[in-house]
C-alpha cells in the first residue's frame, strides 16, 4: 500500500519517517517533494560549481546530485521518482535505481540524466518521494550508502 | 497492493476507476495496456529552463501513421484512454516489448497523482532509433491501493488533453 499525502504528514510527526526540513506544501495526493541540493558531482567524481543562477546540463549529460533534505523510513520502504512537471522537460531524477531501502536516512543521491539542454536552480522542487507499507520482517538496510549525505558516486567497484 | 487485472475490470464497473474508452481485452494480469494517441508535441527551444515557459511544436497523425524518433530524441505523446481514479493510484508503465526496444514511456515520473484524471502525457525518450504506430500499444497502468486519508489531486494538469507541456515555470518559488 502507497501512503496518501495526509498519512506521510502523520508520519512524520509520529517520527516513522524522516524529512528534514519538512514542509507541508511540499506534500501531494500519495507523495512528497523534495528539493534538489546545491552541489552536482560528475561520475568521475570532479565537482560542478551550483550556484543561484543554476546550471545548464547539455543534452546528453549524466550527473549526480543530491536532495536537500535528509530523507528516510524505519517503518516504510521507498521510490524516488521524478515529478511530471519535470519528466515533461525530459529529465531523469534517477537511472530505473527508484527503490528506497527500509533503514536508509540521508540526502538521496540523484542520477540526473537531461534527454534535452535544460537549466536547473538549487534548492528547486525537482522530485518526488512515495513511501510504501511492507509486508513482514523488517531487516533494516544498513548497506554502503545508508548514511551518505552528499553526492555519491558508485562504489561498485570497491 | 497492486490490483489484478480482474479487479481492474470490477472497480472499472463499479466506477471506481475510470478508463475512457475500456476495453476488456486490454486488461493483462496486472495492468491495463494504453494505446498511442495521434498528437505528439516537441520542444523548440535550444536549452529549457525550469524557470521559462517552453516553446513548442504540436504534430498530429493519424491512426496506423508511423512516427520515427531518432536515438536520443526526446518527444511527448499521450495516451489515447483517458483515466484516473479517485480510490487506487495509478502507476504507468512501459510494455515490456516496447522497453525492450529501448524506448522509455516516462522520464521518472510514473506515479499518477489519486483524484488526477485525463489523457496519460507520454514522455518518449528513445535509447536508440525507433518507429512508433500511433494506435498501437505502447504502456501500461497498474493500480495500487492506498494508506491513509485521501486528498484528491486538483492542479494544474487536470483533465489533460493530447500531449501537455510542462507548466513547471508557473510554480517556481526559488
Amino acid at each position: 500500500m502507497i501512503l496518501t499525502g495526509s498519512q506521510i504528514k502523520r508520519s512524520v510527526e509520529q517520527g516513522d519517517i524522516v524529512i528534514d526540513p519538512f514542509d507541508e506544501c511540499q506534500i501531494n495526493p500519495n507523495s512528497y517533494n523534495y528539493r534538489l541540493g546545491s552541489k552536482l558531482i560528475y561520475p568521475d567524481g570532479n565537482e560542478h560549481p551550483f550556484d543561484e543562477d543554476g546550471v545548464m546540463l547539455s543534452q546528453g549529460t549524466l550527473v549526480l546530485g543530491a536532495t536537500y533534505e535528509i530523507i528516510g523510513s524505519r517503518k516504510y520502504a521507498m521510490s524516488l521518482i521524478g515529478r511530471s512537471s519535470v519528466g515533461r522537460l525530459g529529465l531523469f531524477l534517477q537511472v530505473s535505481a527508484n527503490l528506497g531501502h527500509t533503514g536508509s536516512c540521508h540526502r538521496w543521491t540523484l542520477e540526473i540524466f537531461a534527454a534535452k539542454s535544460i537549466r536547473i536552480y538549487p534548492h528547486m522542487e525537482i522530485g518526488q518521494i512515495s513511501f510504501w507499507r511492507n509486508n513482514g520482517a523488517h531487516r533494516l538496510y544498513v548497506g554502503k550508502y545508508a548514511t551518505k549525505n552528499v553526492p555519491q558516486t558508485s562504489l561498485l567497484e570497491r | 497492493m497492486i490490483l489484478t487485472g480482474p479487479e481492474i475490470i470490477v472497480q472499472k464497473r463499479r466506477g471506481r476507476i475510470w478508463i475512457d474508452p475500456f476495453d476488456s481485452e486490454m486488461v493483462t494480469t496486472n495492468s491495463y495496456d494504453l494505446t498511442l494517441g495521434g498528437q505528439f508535441l516537441t520542444y523548440r527551444d535550444e536549452v529549457l529552463d525550469v524557470r521559462k515557459k517552453p516553446k513548442y511544436n504540436m504534430s498530429e497523425f493519424s491512426q496506423g501513421t508511423t512516427v520515427h524518433i531518432p536515438k536520443g530524441g526526446f518527444m511527448l505523446g499521450h495516451s489515447s484512454e483517458k483515466i484516473g481514479s479517485d480510490h487506487h493510484v495509478p502507476l504507468i508503465h512501459a510494455r515490456s516489448g516496447v522497453a525492450r526496444l529501448g524506448l522509455f514511456v516516462h522520464v521518472t515520473a510514473d506515479l499518477i497523482d489519486i483524484g488526477s484524471y485525463g489523457n496519460i502525457t507520454f514522455q518518449l525518450f528513445a535509447a536508440r532509433a525507433i518507429d512508433l504506430c500511433v494506435g498501437m500499444r505502447i504502456a501500461q497502468v497498474s493500480f495500487w491501493m492506498s494508506e491513509g486519508e485521501k486528498e484528491l489531486y486538483d492542479g494544474k494538469y487536470q483533465g489533460s488533453q493530447g500531449p501537455v507541456a510542462s507548466m513547471i515555470s508557473q510554480d517556481i518559488k526559488s
